[in-house]
């Protein structure tokens, strides 16, 4: 049974890239164009697997991580992060939350930087779904 | 005070016996000699404030010796004792400078005037002498506080970080300190009091002050100018320099020139300008890579897309990857114009056109991407505007990006329950401008934003904004003439204003250029 993974990304070109790659892997994809719309997909389709992208509109990437790892119901939900930030950005902009929220989250523990070759890719999902 | 001490010198014992007896009662010191020889000893030994002598002695006789006391001290006081009617011997010793004559036989009450007379002479060459010392002393003085403050003053001029030239009233050098023989690269010896303004200077300078001294009737300072010397070793020196004409009595007396070696200043906002470039360079490159990595990534991630389509013989696939390629070449091209635009100057191309008709293709152009963000895009146009001349490129390229920032600003706004809305507005303001206003209620922009706005490379739109956009659009505007204005406030919207000159269309055959 073929695993469902969820793209949230607000840029185009790397959507359908990233569909293709998991496409070509035999994983299903599902798409959101931002932070919002990908938490109401995570909720409606279940998903396996998220690879998200950071720096979206109203900085939803950021704060999709930080709410999913602070829900019960999503904090076991693996995560591939897929960005242009570097981690070092990513982090920081956690800790802002942190403090804001009270509620510490843990780091990715897969976090790519643009541009990614599709087999590093595939090789990052293939890890985390098996 | 020691009392004053009386020589008297006469051959007869008893006289001198007498008179001595006498003076010594009045108060005075006597020494006595009773031949001119032993006289002369006396007094050299005694040196007695008054001498009292007899002319007529053997030996050497009085005369003989007022002549040898003068010959000592002509100022010495001597009394000469004559006989009644001695009118020869009293000649001869007025001319060799006696003082005074008593006859004989002597008196008390002429001696006592006789010694009063020379006593007061006494005391007034004393006083003389004391003030002539006391002026002397005086004068020491003076010359030793005007040296003082003289070589205060020329050691001020020598030391001054200014060169310091000053001509007199015939255009002569007269000051000339070290830091001028550096800066003009002749030594002091062969220019102070050898030299006139116009050896020294070029033609040029030394006619600007020439004519200074013309022009003025007053004493003043001048502003400080700038100004290069060519010295005469042909290097080229950049300068600040002030001149002043001096006056004394409303009499023209020279000019002072004060000279600053701008130099080191020079190369110092040389550098500053240079490391300035190199780091706007430097802002400019890093931005500039990451959004040409970001085009990178598109391409990469479209060819791929492609590969997988021709492998799988998929056209869905294909065609996808060719768009996302396409896409990201126009986004290279964009970026091309948009370097060429803002590095090249370039002259506004005027010609006849319809300002309305260019936001409306431009709204074609925008409405369907902002419908699917769910943003509204309204436009109020005032209708007198009609046909313009302008350079329809400018305006294109100035509200597309605008626009485009507008519906950006909308997109990343936090408050997602507002109507997003993009209002578009034409007029003609009081100063006959005519005027393009883009107001949205988007996200707006804090301070910092906002003032960073014309720099190179900078982008609030992460990796998908050049940072070149706005930065275009204001120097299309500034080459138009025109000016941007920008109105915002976070979570409240941006207006943009772009104004440009209102110039009324070619009235001959340029209608149809425009459209």
């Amino acid at each position: 049974m073929s695993k469902k993974v969820l793209v949230v990304d607000d840029d185009p070109d790397v959507r359908s890239f990233i569909v293709t790659v998991l496409e070509e892997n035999l994983y299903i994809p599902v798409i959101a164009q931002d932070g919002v719309e990908g938490l109401e997909k995570i909720e409606k389709e279940n998903p396996d697997l998220v690879i998200l992208d950071v720096l979206m509109p109203r900085g939803s990437g950021i704060r999709l991580y930080h709410h999913l790892k602070t829900d019960d119901r999503f904090s076991q939900l693996p995560i591939i992060m897929f960005t242009g930030i570097s981690l070092r950005s990513f982090l920081k902009s956690q800790k802002v939350l942190d403090e804001f929220k009270g509620a510490k989250v843990p780091e990715p523990d897969i976090y790519l930087e643009k541009p990614v070759d599709p087999e590093v890719l595939a090789e990052a999902v293939r890890k985390k779904l098996g | 005070m020691s009392p004053i001490k009386i020589l008297l010198v006469d051959d007869e014992e008893l006289i001198i016996r007498l008179l001595s007896m006498s003076l010594q009662s009045d108060g005075y010191q006597t020494v006595s000699a009773f031949s001119g020889e032993k006289g002369l000893e006396v007094f050299k030994a005694e040196a007695p404030d008054i001498v009292i002598t007899d002319i007529k002695m053997p030996g050497m006789d009085g005369l003989t010796l007022l002549k040898k006391i003068k010959e000592i001290d002509p100022d010495r006081e001597v009394i000469i004792v004559t006989g009644h009617g001695d009118v020869d011997s009293t000649i001869m010793a007025l001319q060799y400078g006696a003082s005074d004559f008593i006859n004989k036989p002597v008196r008390d009450a002429a001696l006592a005037i006789a010694i009063e007379r020379a006593k007061s002479k006494i005391a007034i060459r004393k006083k003389l002498e004391e003030y002539t010392i006391n002026l002397e002393k005086k004068i020491a003085e003076a010359t030793e506080e005007i040296r003082r403050k003289s070589d205060f003053q020329r050691l001020l001029i020598r030391s001054s970080n200014d060169a310091i030239v000053a001509f007199d009233s015939e255009w002569k050098v007269v000051v000339y300190n070290p830091e001028a023989a550096r800066l003009f690269g002749e030594a002091a010896k062969d220019v102070l009091n050898k030299l006139t303004i116009d050896e020294l200077y070029t033609t040029k300078i030394a006619t600007v002050f020439k004519k200074q001294v013309a022009l003025e009737t007053d004493q003043r300072n001048y502003p400080w100018k700038e100004q290069v010397i060519h010295t005469k070793d042909g290097r080229q020196i950049p300068v600040r320099y002030a001149s002043n004409v001096l006056f004394e009595n409303n009499e023209f007396v020279g000019t002072v020139n004060f000279f600053q070696d701008l130099t080191e200043i020079k190369r110092l906002e040389a550098e500053l300008v240079r490391s300035e470039r190199m780091a706007a360079v430097g802002q400019t490159v890093s931005g500039l890579a990451h959004y040409v990595k970001n085009i990178l990534i598109g391409l990469k991630g479209g060819s791929y897309i492609v590969d997988v389509g021709l492998q799988r013989n998929n056209t869905e696939k294909l065609r996808s990857g060719w768009e996302t390629i396409k896409r990201n070449i126009k986004r290279i091209g964009d970026l091309t114009q948009d370097l060429l635009t803002y590095s090249k100057q370039r002259e506004p191309e005027l010609e006849n056109c319809s300002p309305h008709d260019i936001i409306h293709e431009l709204l074609e152009l925008l409405r369907e991407f902002a419908e699917s963000k769910n943003i509204s895009i309204s436009m109020e146009a005032d209708n007198s505007i009609g046909w313009i001349k302008a350079d329809p490129k400018t305006i294109h390229h100035s509200l597309l990006n605008i626009i485009n920032n507008a519906i950006d600003a909308c997109i990343e706004d936090e408050n997602i329950s507002k109507q997003h809305e993009v209002k578009i507005r034409t007029f003609v303001d009081q100063d006959h401008m005519i005027c393009f206003e883009v107001a949205d209620n988007g996200c707006g922009m804090d301070e910092e934003t906002r003032n960073k706005l014309f720099t190179p490379m900078f982008s609030s739109k992460g990796g998908k904004g050049t940072g070149l956009g706005l930065l275009v659009t204001e120097k299309l505007i500034e080459e138009h003439k025109g000016f941007i204005e920008i109105e915002t406030s976070p979570g409240a919207g941006s207006l943009f204003r772009v104004r440009l000159p209102y110039e009324k269309p070619d009235e001959v055959g340029g209608m149809e250029q425009g459209a």
